[in-house]
């Protein structure tokens, strides 16, 4: 099959498909957890795949960056003997959504341009993504609309799935998707007019069902300009919990910390973990100076970072995939959208001078 | 291995937790998005500590003393060591020589064993659990009133309230997720009067501070008492309350107008915070260590719970460790019973001595805090510690790390070589909360389950087995399964009954209903902290968002730990001047009991007159400069009120 063919795959045929994918890598998808929580986890069988999902808290990034891992490991007892991690075995995401597709690519390019970071790199390249359309969002806070990634997404994926009832459009979207494909091309069939028709008619009834819209282009003109007054930085950072879930749990959020962690046998390993721009200590300098110190100036920093021209030129987008977990995760009020929001009522009283602080 | 299901072991809050481990290291955490508390967020230790229970350090061999040094030994070694250590106290002074201490932070069915092996196989009626170092000045204070030693609102119910007053609390940051629904609470409208001597991170939520003097809160909760009764501001049914007639009338000393001199509060503000409350129901009434670790606190709690009845409100307290409710609830006190009958109470003494096939005595043991003391007079020849570090929880610190290493045996189980384990003569590796099974009691009275998702560390075992094992080879019997304990409980604490393992394994466990108790309005005593005029500035002890009581797990975990570079104290502005104190310079903080170095930071936030000392990492915290003085009725030490005296270190 080649690359950008569409085709269509009965769900009676998803289990045979996904069962025989399972021979070549590691199966990953949304599972049933505990009490009607659905998770990204690795399962057993196709049969395990909970398809209406709707979306998962805990993004999939971790099984590219994960939130914790261990780098290599060290013996300095006699010659120092440095063991690097087994490079990652293949495996395939299954039914990702397209806000966290677009958020992998974003961190794509920032682990692997101009350096390349050879652990995300490894686990990219034995990575396989069957994203899975949002035919409505699933949830309240989603805003991919506004963000350029989502519900749909013309490229990123390897292979894109969109539901239609009895059967997913299946969209090949690069030559590991096409590679992946091949072996069970036996039971997809091609795609007919009907088929993107009914895509097409889904399409145009998700885009009117968001919830929650982001003015994002204003908030990157004032962020990108310098010209949210320090009181707004000031007054957000007031309310921050410093739980950092905001950046865990960002699909975009590339930063972390690396720690030396002995063993029991005496070895030492080398681990990663997700680190937050929203802590003190992570920008803490070796002198004792911060020049983040208060809590405003982090929360400046986080969305400096995503909405910034300086980062939108370096990364080629804006680093909010809408994918609305900073909502969900934040234990007050401060994820991206009622930031902006928090900006743009900010701006409004403070370019009127008649309009007093205390109203806004 | 997958992404396991369990209840987070920090906070009371009981959030729905999953967590992966892989060869023996966290490798994932998060969340449960359908959990009615968590719903989908934790906070910064749920995410952060959690990797540091399964530290590298981790006991994994059980230790014995031998001369100066503490050697790994068997399991059969190090029991067999501490049960004839244990015959040889019995023998030479009887039960009434040894001493137990369990954890807020294990299990139910641990915590009730735990009572079981100390009341029925030594036979000693000093058994205490360590919340008597925190919150336990609530039981005795909400018996009398309300009647429920618990909350009586639920978590999710908090964002619906009319008015909160909340007293001695750095909520936001000990308790996250109830931080969060009263943030959510003052947007939907609900008027929030913040009660604390300093400005804390509740001040962007909260309408109205009050910041009287510390350790006069009782003064002021009397005189707003007495603004409720005498502008009859007070619900309707309140009218109806036993008490309401004695309480209107025991009132009547009180000035109003002298709070200005006597808690620094303004009576107009006073006055208006009062009318507040009472236009705004549903009031909520919390309150936290501020209020239970004060002088007096048992009567305070008391004054506030009248506030909460006379204004048709409910109370919340806040307590700190994972399951100080279920600790309690299941007897783990020296005064009290399963299910809170005092051991005065001959009906209740004479089922469990049936239960248990013992004798109790009928006057409570020693205390936690007494029993520390204790060991430095003799009084205690052995005391056997489950998962508290004593040492740094109890008062007074040095003069507590004496008396510990006097006592002739100390038996101490615990995850890590806390500084109380390192005192010891045996030391039992104990599991955490991820690596074993039973129930933990949030502050919402949800029972819910803890469940095994690692193997146990090297080779540690879960509290459960080792009380067992110790009570077997005193010749006793007790069950090694939660099950069978839970059972156990269910039987027989009325709170508790229908509840079984399997029961509250079903999504989100089980909230015990509050019990129909008719409340009582009761008199309120009057009282104040008493200062010493050597020592012109009072203590405010406070908790910070990254560290977590002691410290045994949180100082463990780099990402929290790096949050600290220097341990602080805050002074104002004009104090620092005027005693040409500089800031991020050490100071000595010292009062009669002892001294701690700090950096000096600046922060008009705290009062004149007035010190901030936070809690810091491994026991660098105000705990050191408090005395033995405790509550008299709940016997809670006095950690939140203390005369010190600030000096420059030369």
């Amino acid at each position: 099959m080649r690359e950008s063919e569409a085709a269509v795959l009965k769900k009676s045929d998803v289990s045979a498909f996904f069962g025989s994918l399972a021979s070549d890598m590691r199966l990953i998808a949304p599972k049933e957890a505990f009490g009607g929580d659905v998770i990204f986890d690795a399962i057993e069988s196709p049969k395990d795949i909970v398809w209406d999902y709707g979306h998962d808290i805990y993004p999939p990034k971790r099984f590219l960056l994960p939130h914790y891992e261990e780098m290599f490991r060290y013996d300095c007892r006699g010659r120092i003997h440095i063991q690097p991690a087994p490079k990652p075995s293949p495996q395939a995401i299954i039914g990702i959504r397209s806000c966290d597709i677009s958020a992998i690519r974003f961190q794509e390019r920032f682990f692997t341009q101009p350096i390349v970071d050879p652990y995300y790199k490894d686990r990219l390249d034995a990575t396989v993504l069957f994203g899975l359309v949002c035919t409505k969002p699933p949830r309240r806070e989603c805003f991919c609309i506004c963000c350029d990634s989502g519900p749909w997404l013309e490229s990123g994926f390897d292979v894109q799935l969109t539901d239609l009832g009895d059967r997913f459009l299946y969209e090949v979207g690069s030559d590991k998707g096409a590679k992946a494909t091949e072996p069970r091309a036996y039971l997809l069939t091609p795609a007919r007019s009907e088929d993107f028709a009914e895509r097409r008619r889904l399409e145009l009834q998700a885009d009117s069902l968001f919830q929650t819209t982001s003015y994002i282009a204003k908030a990157i003109t004032y962020i990108s300009a310098d010209e949210v007054p320090d009181e707004v930085w000031e007054e957000l950072g007031s309310t921050c919990f410093r739980c950092g879930a905001c950046t865990n749990l960002c699909p975009v959020c590339t930063c972390f910390t690396v720690d030396d962690v002995e063993n029991t046998d005496g070895t030492f390993s080398r681990c990663r973990s997700w680190d937050s721009c929203q802590f003190s200590g992570f920008t803490r300098e070796a002198s004792g100076h911060n020049p983040r110190s208060a809590y405003g100036q982090r929360v400046q920093r986080r969305f400096y970072h995503k909405c910034s021209y300086q980062y939108i030129m370096r990364d080629g987008r804006h680093g909010c995939v809408g994918c609305g977990r900073c909502i969900t995760a934040c234990l007050t009020n401060l994820g991206l959208p009622d930031v902006v929001k928090r900006i743009r009522r900010a701006m409004h009283a403070y370019l009127e001078p008649e309009t007093k602080r205390s109203e806004v | 291995m997958s992404l396991a299901f369990t209840t987070c072991g920090f906070c009371s809050a009981g959030c729905g937790m999953y967590v992966q481990v892989e060869g023996g290291r966290v490798i994932g955490v998060c969340g449960s998005a359908n959990h009615p508390v968590s719903s989908g967020r934790l906070c910064i230790k749920g995410w952060n500590a959690t990797p540091a229970i399964l530290g590298p350090d981790r006991l994994k061999k059980p230790l014995v003393r031998k001369g100066d040094r503490l050697e790994p030994v068997t399991w059969e070694e190090a029991i067999s060591f501490a049960a004839s250590s244990i015959r040889r106290i019995l023998d030479d002074v009887g039960p009434q020589g040894i001493g137990v201490i369990g954890s807020a932070r294990t299990t139910n069915e641990e915590c009730y064993s735990l009572v079981k092996f100390a009341r029925s196989v030594i036979g000693t009626a000093n058994i205490d659990g360590a919340n008597r170092f925190s919150d336990f000045s609530l039981v005795p204070g909400l018996l009398a009133t309300t009647g429920v030693p618990a909350s009586q609102v639920d978590i999710n119910a908090l964002p619906r309230a009319g008015s909160m007053l909340i007293v001695g609390a750095n909520v936001t940051e000990q308790l996250p997720h109830i931080g969060s629904r009263i943030e959510q609470a003052a947007l939907n409208g609900c008027r929030i009067i913040s009660v604390d001597p300093r400005v804390s991170r509740l001040n962007p939520h909260t309408h109205m501070w009050l910041h009287p003097k510390p350790g006069t809160d009782l003064l002021w909760a009397r005189a707003m008492l007495k603004v409720i009764l005498d502008s009859s501001s007070y619900a309707e049914t309140a009218a109806e309350l036993g008490g309401f007639q004695e309480l209107k009338s025991s009132l009547g000393d009180i000035e109003v107008s002298q709070l200005k001199y006597s808690c620094w509060l303004e009576p107009e503000d006073l006055i208006r915070a009062t009318q507040i409350l009472a236009d705004n129901p549903p009031v909520v009434v919390m309150f936290g260590l501020g209020v239970l670790q004060q002088v007096n606190s048992t009567e305070l709690v008391k004054a506030l719970a009248d506030i909460a009845l006379l204004l048709g409100g409910s109370v919340m307290p806040l307590r700190g460790q994972n399951n100080a409710q279920g600790a309690s609830d299941v007897g783990l006190a020296c005064d009290y019973l399963p299910g809170y009958a005092h051991v005065s109470d001959p009906a209740a003494r004479k089922m469990w001595e049936l239960l248990w096939n013992c004798k109790l005595p009928a006057e409570p043991g020693l205390s936690a805090v007494e029993m520390v003391n204790a060991c430095g007079s003799g009084e205690l020849k052995g005391l056997v510690v489950f998962g508290e570090n004593v040492a740094l929880s109890a008062p007074n610190t040095q003069v507590s790390m004496d008396a510990l290493r006097k006592a002739e045996f100390l038996a101490v189980s615990d995850m890590y070589l806390t500084e109380t384990a390192s005192l010891a003569h045996v030391v039992f590796p104990a599991c955490s909360f991820l690596e074993k099974d039973g129930t933990f009691t949030s502050i919402e009275r949800r029972v819910q389950r803890v469940r095994k998702v690692v193997e146990p560390v090297g080779e540690s075992k879960p509290d459960l087995e080792i009380i067992a094992d110790l009570a077997k080879a005193l010749g006793s019997e007790i069950s090694r399964e939660p099950a069978k304990i839970l059972g156990e409980i269910a039987a027989n604490v009325a709170w508790y009954r229908g509840l079984s393992l399997d029961k509250v394994s079903e999504p989100w466990g089980v909230q015990w209903k509050i019990p129909e108790v008719e409340p009582t309005l009761v008199l309120v005593a009057d009282g104040a902290y008493q200062e010493k005029a050597e020592y012109p500035f009072l203590l405010i002890a406070s908790r910070q968002v990254y560290n977590q009581h002691t410290g045994t797990v949180s100082a463990r975990c780099p990402v929290l730990l790096r949050e600290y570079p220097d341990t602080y104290a805050e002074l104002n502005e004009a104090d620092a001047e005027r005693l040409g104190l500089r800031p991020n310079r050490e100071i000595r903080i010292s009062s009669e009991h002892g001294s701690i170095l700090r950096i000096l930071m600046l922060n008009d936030g705290v009062p004149q007159g007035c010190i901030h000392v936070p809690h810091f990492f491994g026991g660098d915290s105000p705990n050191a400069l408090a005395s033995y003085e405790c509550d008299p009725i709940s016997g809670v030490p006095v950690y939140k009120t203390c005369s010190v005296k600030v000096e420059a270190v030369k």
